[in-house]
């Protein structure tokens, strides 16, 4: 290589920036560049989202959510109902279950699939601390929510396995057709598990 | 089925291309690396999104076109089914990439619609012979492996779903044969991919077995023909676990009557994963499934692999490549267009003549050749007759078509 060209700050948050997933290295000195050139309190700001970022984010002690305080929200919330957990992969799952403001129980965020070719085994989850706070009682159904995908089926059979000898009533999200869709364009499997899980109407 | 149509943009040493076939015979005449092959490696992609080749998807593109601000090679074609015609694009895209440098993105459009690569098969069905189909007994068992597969996923897609599904179980259950290995942990982990390998898997088994059946009934046939008669050649699926020696299926490709043969496989396949179990954990690897069979071709009961010549080995890929093309006929109510990339010029005059007698028979068929000596008269009459030179290509008998 030869003699460096850029300043090093400049260099550095290059990057720091092609670290980021989806970020190649031109996007990386398109960002850093704009950053030179943008008003001064930009910077400042983002620098301070990221601090705050790592500083005032914890996880919930309970379900393992991210949350500004622990328990979060949704733990500490009375009304809610404690009996019933849904496990999911990650917290932005919880947002998407949050949104259908059906859903009046508590989450359990696994943070992750059991994906051997990833490197993430069981003992990689929030597995153990789930199982805990079924045996502390008062739970009465799990609903495994994790994605339909051959690591979301994984992660489902191996935690039934676990459910069972604890007493708890243990449920996997419905599989099916996705609304609004059309029947025409519904790949096989998607119509296959639909069929499978056909209701009385 | 048949081609109608053919554009290429950019595509290898096509910068474009405009075609349209008329007759069911073509015919390319070219000398050496002027561009016959890549055209007949386009009309396959277009059957399988895959090149037949080897190597990246990034040399499909045209060299000059590197330099465009957005480079692509476009395939575009329209395929006339019955009384329907469809249309398939597909385009390669390069991309700026991520860390690795440049990639390519492959987008294929069925009828416009932007379509994934499994939804592509069965559109088009091709069957490609070439020179190295030799390989195919004297190669690897891998090679017979995606000879096979290649094979079952354009008669039906739902081979291709339960393969990939397949392939994707044994490579989550290697990584974790070899991570309790490392590090025991708990073995019950194993029991969802165990799962997932023997109903795939038995499902892969049980679809190739009853190809190579078929295959067996109609490349003796064609073989008989083809060698004089003095011998007798049967294909043999051998798979890598013991299949119950009470199953023997009825011909056909229809899983949905195979259910009790694919339970029967999978109980054999998961028995088999029991005792292979101590091992498994100490090797770290997947060590039974259809990702370790193998077909063999036997000539008078001896293996060709060791002990045939190499005129056997010729006579005998090539029945099964002239079976694969009655097999998809019989299976999909289709006949495939049919590619010969330049096998004429190494078969005698009388495997010569089996094979273009089959040519005469389907809907289409595309062949190259350096020399058109090699063709009958008759034959030539029949065919288009097109040049290619340096990308580019000449009608050679134009006026002496039925339209011109």
């Amino acid at each position: 290589m030869g003699s460096r060209v850029l300043p090093e700050p400049v260099e550095r948050l290059i990057e720091e920036f092609s670290r980021l997933p989806g970020i190649g290295p031109k996007t990386a000195s398109r960002l850093a560049f704009f950053l030179l050139r943008a008003p001064k309190d930009q910077a400042a700001q983002l620098a301070e989202a990221l601090q705050q970022l790592r500083e005032r984010i914890t996880f919930c002690e309970i379900c393992y959510n991210i949350s500004e305080t622990s328990p979060c929200p949704v733990c500490a919330d009375d009304t809610r109902d404690h009996g019933l957990i849904c496990v999911v992969e990650e917290p932005l799952d919880v947002v998407a279950v949050e949104r259908t403001r059906e859903f009046h129980g508590v989450y359990h965020v696994l943070h992750g699939v059991i994906s051997p070719v990833d490197g993430v085994g069981p003992e990689d989850l929030k597995i153990e601390p789930l199982l805990e706070r079924i045996r502390q009682g008062g739970v009465r159904e799990v609903i495994v929510a994790t994605n339909p995908n051959m690591e979301g089926e994984a992660t489902a059979m191996y935690l039934a396995r676990l459910l069972a000898p604890l007493g708890v009533r243990a449920t996997r999200l419905a599989r099916g057709l996705p609304m609004g869709s059309d029947l025409e364009y519904a790949d096989e499997i998607t119509l296959l598990r639909a069929l499978e899980g056909r209701r009385e109407i | 089925m048949r081609l109608k149509r053919l554009t290429l943009v950019n595509f290898r040493n096509y910068s474009r291309l405009e075609i349209a076939f008329d007759r069911p015979l073509i015919v390319l005449q070219g000398d050496n690396a002027q561009g016959k092959s890549n055209l007949l490696e386009a009309i396959y992609m277009l059957a399988t999104s895959k090149s037949p080749r080897a190597g990246s998807d990034r040399d499909l593109l045209n060299w000059f076109a590197e330099s465009d601000i957005q480079p692509y090679a476009r395939i575009d074609a329209e395929v006339e089914r019955g009384s329907r015609t469809e249309r398939i694009e597909i385009t390669v895209l390069k991309t700026n990439g991520g860390t690795n440098g440049p990639a390519v993105r492959k987008q294929i459009r069925i009828n416009g619609v932007n379509r994934r690569a499994l939804d592509l098969l069965g559109h088009l069905n091709v069957v490609l012979f070439v020179p190295q189909d030799v390989e195919l007994v004297d190669g690897s068992p891998s090679v017979r492996r995606r000879y096979l597969d290649i094979m079952l996923c354009q008669i039906n897609p739902r081979y291709c779903r339960a393969l990939s599904e397949y392939s994707h179980a044994v490579v989550q259950r290697s990584h974790l044969l070899r991570r309790l290995r490392e590090r025991p942990g708990d073995p019950a982990q194993l029991a969802y991919w165990d799962e997932m390998l023997t109903t795939r898997g038995s499902e892969v088994i049980a679809w190739r077995r009853r190809a190579v059946i078929a295959l067996d009934q109609l490349a003796s046939a064609i073989h008989h023909e083809l060698a004089n008669g003095s011998e007798l050649l049967r294909l043999k699926y051998q798979p890598s676990l013991p299949i119950p020696e009470a199953l023997q299926p009825p011909l056909g490709l229809d899983m949905a009557v195979a259910q009790e043969e694919i339970a029967q496989i999978q109980a054999a396949f998961a028995e088999r994963l029991a005792r292979l179990r101590p091992a498994e954990l100490h090797q770290g690897a997947c060590l039974v499934g259809p990702h370790r069979d193998d077909l063999r071709f036997l000539v008078n009961g001896r293996d060709l692999q060791t002990y045939g010549s190499r005129g056997q080995q010729r006579t005998a890929a090539l029945s099964l490549k002239m079976a694969e093309t009655r097999l998809m006929h019989a299976e999909t109510g289709e006949h495939p267009v049919l590619l010969l990339d330049d096998v004429l010029s190494e078969l005698d005059a009388k495997r010569r003549e089996c094979l273009l007698e089959a040519v005469n028979g389907v809907e289409q068929a595309i062949l190259t050749t350096t020399d058109l000596t090699l063709f009958s008269a008759d034959f030539l009459a029949q065919a288009d007759s097109l040049r290619v030179t340096e990308g580019c290509i000449q009608r050679l008998n134009v006026g002496s078509g039925p339209d011109g």
